[in-house]
């Protein structure tokens, strides 16, 4: 019983003292030992490790990608447009004692950032016109940004994964103006569409028009050719035919044409030399 | 009082007495002890439901991976566990906010995050949903935090980046497929290297619009088209309509023709038939006939007509026979007039 108690008792100060001594480092943090306030070691890989207790104690870091999210600045390009650039940043404590050391914790990391990437975005966005910056420079940009910004943050045990430009958008009196613009273009693209239709139409109907005087034209050609033929064969159906006595034709022609003149009412003056009337002077 | 009190202080007295052979009590002691230590032992027992994975990690560092199912690790604080479920595809929204998933389903716009800057520096609206998954737990657990907010600033600014490079007309049409997948290709080219181990599933574009204070212009373009169009069907119309008719116009207009064509030769044949039977009866009595039809002829047309006969003999001279102002001669009664 004696011996019983006596191990609980051992237990219990093992666990005590190893309480005091022993920590873990989560495979999330990194850590560094301070004696008396004053940085001994640090520990970037997770794992149990001892310290000595009383004397020493421990700070953690955060070892994954930290966020740096700034408030949207206003920014003027090379060609003196504002624009409001909003930004992110992914960083890492990579030196967790110079960490400390110069700028001690996340707050001052914030601060610190803060001068160098708005700085930096700052140059590097006023050397590109707008549409620059909004397209093909874009990627570049944020490469050039993120390397220098990174080159100085290393001074505080700090490394910059990326400088990223979330958003760039204009001023709201800008927008304005976009919108009018893009009215404007819109406008002219509509107006352009239906004068397209117009003329498109105007196309269509004068062809069809030409079209129509064609066809009745070729069909007048048509018309005016076999009108002929008929005339022509006419012609010379009679000619063959009257040709055979053309005296005869033209008295029996002339009867045929007196009779379709001298309709009703006609006055005639009949000379008695006649060969109608010559049996009225000499019976 | 004081009697109250030290009855109080017997019992507990007795109490004390008691607890030392309770605890002490070498059986007792050793069933609680093998109890206790075996529930350290079971603490360590944990399940993996079937969309996670169990990352355990010892004194702090990642050892091994667990499979769905009921599972082992040493106890506390020598081992830990956690289970990212890893095959739950998540979801987050760029330009509006899914309020209540209905249905019906309810929608917030968010004009500051959905509007955006196009190439040639148009701003167009665009919302889009981006679904990621985890597919290393390690680095997903390890590397990063505020996975939510990782996936949506980086999906955000992938999102206007690609939409950048573009030029409105194309954002707005034809580029929606290209959008998207330029978008889940930079997303996921930047968590990898945030070392996220996060998996964009996809990039879906719900929608791409102009602006609100632009719309109607847009929509106006929209139905210059129809018009355009309209107008160029209208004109075929009229092609389809006129055409047809100019043709049968003409069909008439030559078979007129034709039909006048024919209808000179056959009155050519008629009237010569007719001619040459009667030049064929004439030739046997030349004189007669002729003398016979110019009578007939006359016989037919003079009773009809107002005669003025004049003998030439006497009167030499037409003129002066002329019944200038007497038109009694000129309108000497026939016999159609009078009636």
């Amino acid at each position: 019983m004696k011996k019983g108690t006596l191990l609980i008792i051992l237990i219990v100060v093992i666990l005590f003292l190893a309480n005091l001594s022993l920590f873990i480092v989560d495979e999330t943090k990194q850590a560094i030992v301070l004696q008396f306030g004053k940085p001994i070691r640090a520990i970037k890989e997770p794992g149990l490790n001892w310290k000595v207790p009383f004397i020493q104690n421990v700070v953690f870091f955060e070892d994954r990608l930290l966020v740096y999210d700034a408030a949207p600045t206003e920014i003027i390009t090379k060609d003196k447009k504002t624009l409001i650039v909003d930004n992110y940043a992914r960083w890492k404590i990579i030196d967790p004692l110079e960490f400390l050391q110069t700028v001690h914790d996340l707050i001052g990391a914030q601060a610190r950032l803060d001068d160098i990437i708005y700085s930096e975005l700052r140059v590097d966005l006023g050397l590109f016109d707008m549409s620059e910056i909004v397209s093909e420079r874009r990627e570049g940009i944020m490469k050039r940004v993120t390397e220098i910004s990174n080159e100085k943050a290393n001074t505080y045990g700090i490394e910059i994964i990326d400088v990223r430009i979330k958003r760039v958008d204009l001023p709201p009196e800008n927008e304005k103006y976009i919108f009018d613009r893009m009215k404007a273009e819109r406008e002219r693209i509509a107006k352009q569409y239906r004068a397209e239709g117009q003329e498109e139409s105007a196309k269509i109907i004068a062809e069809t028009e030409r079209e129509k005087t064609v066809i009745l034209a070729e069909a007048y050609k048509t018309a005016q050719t076999l009108k002929g033929e008929g005339e022509a064969e006419a012609i010379k159906i009679y000619a063959e035919s009257f040709n055979q006595d053309p005296e005869f034709y033209k008295f029996y022609r002339t009867l045929e044409a007196y009779r379709k003149t001298f309709i009703d009412k006609t006055t005639v003056l009949l000379s008695t030399d006649s060969d109608f009337l010559k049996y009225l002077s000499k019976p | 009082m004081p009697d109250y009190y030290d009855e109080e202080k017997e019992k507990i007295i007795n109490l004390a007495e008691k607890i030392p052979k309770l605890i002490f009590s070498k059986k007792i002691f050793g069933i609680i002890l093998v109890l206790v230590i075996a529930l350290y032992l079971a603490s360590g027992i944990f399940i993996v439901a079937p969309d996670e994975q169990g990352v355990v990690r010892r004194f702090g560092k990642f050892v091994r991976i667990e499979s769905p199912g009921l599972n082992y690790h040493l106890p506390y604080p020598i081992e830990t566990v956690v289970t990212p479920a890893v095959t739950r595809v998540k979801r987050v929204e760029i330009g509006f906010r899914t309020i209540s998933p209905g249905p019906p389903v309810r929608y917030q716009k968010l004009p500051a995050e959905a509007l955006m800057l196009t190439g040639d520096e148009n701003i167009v609206s665009a919302e889009a949903i981006v679904q990621y998954k985890i597919k290393d737990p390690v680095g997903y657990l390890f590397n990063i935090i505020l996975p939510e907010e990782t996936v949506k600033n980086a999906a955000e600014a992938a999102l206007r980046q690609v939409i950048g490079e573009r030029k409105i007309d194309e954002a707005l049409t034809v580029g929606k497929y290209e959008i998207q997948e330029g978008t889940k290709k930079l997303l996921q080219d930047l968590l990898d290297s945030y070392k996220s181990g996060i998996f964009v599933v996809a990039v879906q574009l719900q929608d791409v619009n102009p602006p609100n204070e632009v719309q109607e212009a847009f929509k106006d373009v929209a139905s210059a088209k129809e018009d355009k169009s309209k107008y160029i069907n209208q004109a075929q119309g009229y092609e389809n309509d006129l055409i047809p008719k100019a043709r049968g116009e003409a069909v008439q207009i030559t078979k007129e023709a034709e039909g006048y064509k024919i209808e000179r030769i056959k009155k050519a044949e008629g009237d010569v038939a007719k001619f040459n039977s009667i030049l064929t009866e004439y030739k046997k009595g030349e004189y007669i006939t002729q003398a016979r039809l110019y009578l007939e002829t006359m016989e037919e047309i003079l009773p009809n007509m107002n005669k003025v006969i004049v003998d030439l003999k006497e009167n030499q001279s037409l003129i002066n026979l002329l019944p200038l102002g007497d038109t009694s001669i000129l309108t000497a009664p026939s016999k159609e007039v009078a009636k």
